[in-house]
């Protein structure tokens, strides 16, 4: 058991960060109370450091920080095991940009009542104060991703994702001071609810149908007596509600009045935390149910080795995602990606866009869920495909974002501090704020997958599995999507470079927050590192994808015995 | 083999449990016709007061209460739902070898289960939640 | 008045034998149908929470039921954590519900249109 605590190593550490965080930011210095901030950020870069030395790999002999002896290599019992090596990479992915959404995060809450504080015209009240909470609430649900990641079991996942959501609904309600947040949480809550007692009805069916709570156990009982009736009710209810979390087609409507009603740099958050928790989720139950090429990539070669351009249906002895649930995603895919992106054309407000793009990116993602681990290789592992552009989007989202929170308009009639909203406040923004402008340019350029950025190699591998796994019509879909998704990200990219008109973007001004306008720096330079440099980033993407279908289960996995107590009367039949 | 359930079609199961749901409501129903038979019947102001002979009632029940009562609240949730999980840790507990490795894990498990219940409350105690002014 | 004996016996009662999975699932499925007809015919906010919650304790009939099928304790692990986390949303709902009364006066869900979709 003690060695299975290696997973949780950087969760731990994050949890410990939090509670200094809580208890630190109610204090009456102002220096205290600044100091939260950076503990949230050293719990980061720890939770980072922890999960590249200390979570175990597949085959590893020991814990490599405390040297505990795993028995035979990774078992079961440690940790889920069909898709192992994901862990460490989405949680060191996790920390690094939840680094940057943290810079962002700069004075979201409690900034009227600070500056009068430090005018001396009021005393701090901790029950009015909500710096504790918020990054405490950034930093729980930050901690509620990593778990999803090494979830091994049912019932981790579901607390693992409701510890990722009921942050989120409190950071939007306090994230402004406007009633446009509230309303925005609200909506956002009831529908969060909604999608979490969707998948929770899934999870009980697919206990049901199995007997298992354990993924390895679920996988391999669908292994041996396939997929019945009831479990597959469950997987697609359970994928229903994590289409809450992605922003997908049947969920999605909360996702612009939600992204619109919160501060720019929660709802960055909210584009990068839930969207990467629901697509490990998927993952870990679509990697239980289905895919299974054995003997990775046997007769599928890598598209861009030069000669094996031929699409290949089934790898061989492999089997794809049962037929129900493959088409159930497909039309989810097609679906998200056609309403997100044709829905971004006809909007004016700069976050709406955003947000309909954020539900078309998922879409783009839901090609590699389906195709699956085709071959092993980078361009042929749907996984490695989520995997490294969930990193991608999460970088150049992230610094979309950041410039919108960098910006901000005068106070209006009830002395609420404007957001940069429309098209026209970011126009002349390369001639006025150079470096806001440049970073919106070559952030919307990569979202839009131009070819030398970074979003282009995310786009890249998601097309080549599609084909790869045999899916034709939908590679298809994704590319015509692309088109017209060049449409709104131009006139995003544009709309910097030209003249400001005369009133527009006089008004706007830059926060008076360093943080917002280094994380759009950070965001821009990483997009740009990686577009040339990005080759490990592959590597490791290509590694962390990496898929043990037939992982050895062991019948132990608690201490306490699973023999049921006999029962008088037993209804069994 | 969920397929193969079929639904009992046995009823007289049903039979002692409808019974005692039927003395449930002739019990019920019972005591108001009674007492409607039997009590007397006055009406008058004083009679129609929320609490006939007791105090006299202040203000309206539609008031709006004080916030802190929402925050006790919350502050007594914590202390409910953690009950819950030390349950079932109480009953596993004694069945581990005493002294072993295994019960002392066990022990340093809901240690930190319950400090984290602690941090909880001196979030509580900084927030200002126990000041009752 | 046999079946009433063995009702007060400490033992399986007698008459819930004839009781199987499909009852246990059949409650589990309407409950769950009427929080999801509920949740998206009703407008007053507490009654949509109310919804979600029935919906979230239909999965937890459909779990103890399932782990009494399966003979293991999975299921009801399962549910000693939906409790909390139920717990954990009403005190977030209630919260929300509060904020959004203090400045409307309202619990109507449509009298909170600002955001168009």
């Amino acid at each position: 058991m003690s060695g299975r605590l290696a997973f949780l190593y950087p969760e731990i550490a994050l949890f410990v960060a939090t509670c200094v965080v809580m208890v630190l930011g109610l204090s009456r210095t102002l220096k205290a109370r600044k100091a939260s901030a950076w503990v949230a950020g050293l719990g980061l870069v720890a939770a980072g450091v922890l999960a590249m030395a200390s979570t175990p790999r597949m085959g590893q002999a020991s814990c490599p920080i405390s040297g505990f002896v795993y028995h035979d290599g990774l078992t079961p019992a440690m940790g889920q095991v069909v898709l192992a090596e994901m862990v460490p990479y989405v949680k060191v992915m996790i920390a690094g940009i939840g680094l940057l959404l943290l810079l962002t995060m700069a004075g979201t809450v409690d900034r009227e009542d600070e500056a009068r504080i430090a005018a001396g015209q009021a005393v701090f009240d901790p029950l009015r104060s909500n710096r504790a909470e918020f990054y405490a609430f950034v930093l729980f649900s930050l901690t509620g991703l990593m778990l999803t990641a090494s979830a091994d079991d049912l019932i981790w996942l579901f607390l693992a994702l409701e510890l990722t959501s009921l942050p989120t609904y409190i950071m939007v309600a306090i994230s402004t001071a406007r009633n446009r947040s509230r309303e925005a949480a609200v909506k956002y809550f009831f529908l969060g609810a909604l999608g979490a007692a969707i998948f929770l009805y899934g999870f009980a069916l697919m206990y049901g149908g199995t007997g298992h709570t354990n993924l390895n156990a679920i996988a391999q009982h669908f292994r041996e007596h396939g997929v019945s009736t009831l479990s597959m009710a469950g997987v697609l209810l359970a994928v229903f509600g994590l289409c809450f979390k992605i922003a997908a087609v049947p969920m999605h409507f909360y996702t612009p009045d939600v992204y619109e009603g919160a501060a720019p740099q929660v709802s960055g958050f909210l584009a990068f935390v839930p969207k990467t928790a629901g697509f490990v989720a998927l993952l870990l139950i679509v990697g239980a149910v289905g895919w299974e090429y054995a003997g990775h990539s046997a007769g599928v070669t890598s598209l861009f080795a030069g000669d094996g351009m031929e699409p290949v249906k089934h790898a061989a002895g492999g089997r794809q995602l049962p037929e129900l649930l493959r088409l159930t995603l497909w039309v989810i895919a097609a679906l998200t990606m056609t309403v997100g992106n044709v829905l971004a054309l006809l909007q004016s407000s700069v976050k709406r866009v955003l947000a309909y793009s954020s539900i078309a990116h998922s879409g783009y993602m839901l090609v590699g869920l389906i195709a699956g681990p085709v071959g092993s290789t980078f361009t042929t592992n749907g996984v490695s495909a989520i995997l490294f552009y969930l990193a991608a989007y999460g970088v150049m989202n992230t610094g979309a974002f950041a410039v919108l929170a960098a910006l901000e308009r005068g106070r209006d009639a009830e002395g609420h501090v404007g957001e940069a909203e429309s098209f026209d406040d970011l126009r002349g923004l390369c001639a006025s704020r150079p470096m806001l402008g440049w970073v919106l340019v070559v952030c919307s350029l990569s979202l839009l997958g131009l070819p030398p950025l970074l979003g282009f190699f995310g786009k890249l591998p998601l097309f080549s599995v599609g084909i790869a796994a045999g899916e034709i019509p939908l590679v298809i879909v994704l590319g015509l999507n692309s088109a017209i998704a060049a449409y709104y990200y131009l006139r995003l990219a544009f709309t910097p470079l030209l003249d400001a008109k005369d009133e527009g973007s006089a008004a706007i001004q830059a926060a008076p927050f360093k943080g917002r306008a280094v994380a759009a720096a950070l965001s821009a330079a990483g997009v740009l590192v990686l577009s040339l440099a990005g080759g490990w980033l592959m590597t490791k993407a290509a590694h962390a994808g990496a898929y043990y279908p037939s992982a050895p289960v062991k019948a132990e996995s608690a201490p306490i015995s699973d023999e049921p107590a006999p029962l008088p009367n037993d209804v069994h039949e | 083999m969920i397929e193969s359930f079929t639904l009992a079609s046995d009823l007289s199961g049903y039979l002692p449990i409808s019974l005692i749901v039927l003395m449930a409501i002739a019990f019920g129903i019972g005591n108001v016709v009674i007492s409607q038979m039997l009590g007397p019947r006055r009406a008058g102001a004083v009679k129609g007061q929320s609490y006939e002979s007791g105090m006299n009632a202040v203000g309206t029940a539609r008031k709006r209460f004080n916030v802190r009562f929402y925050l006790i609240a919350m502050v007594f949730l914590v202390f409910d739902i953690e009950i819950i999980f030390l349950y079932p840790w109480a009953t596993t507990f004694p069945n581990l070898a005493p002294q072993s490795d295994e019960s002392l894990l066990w022990l340093l498990r809901i240690l930190f289960f319950l400090f984290t219940t602690v941090v909880a409350y001196v979030y509580g105690f900084r927030k200002g939640v126990f000041k009752f002014d | 008045m046999i079946g009433l004996t063995s009702l007060a016996q400490a033992a399986y009662p007698e008459p819930m034998a004839g009781a199987t999975l499909a009852h246990y699932l059949a409650v589990s499925a309407i409950m769950f149908v009427l929080g999801l007809i509920g949740f998206l015919t009703r407008r007053n906010l507490i009654i949509m929470f109310l919804c979600t919650e029935l919906m979230f304790q239909a999965a937890g009939i459909a779990l103890v039921a399932f782990g009494r099928y399966h003979l293991n304790f999975h299921g009801q692990t399962f549910v000693v954590f939906i409790l909390t986390v139920a717990a954990a949303e009403a005190a977030m709902a209630l919260a929300l519900i509060v904020l959004l009364f203090r400045r409307k006066e309202s619990l109507d869900a449509r009298s909170w249109e600002d955001l168009k979709g």
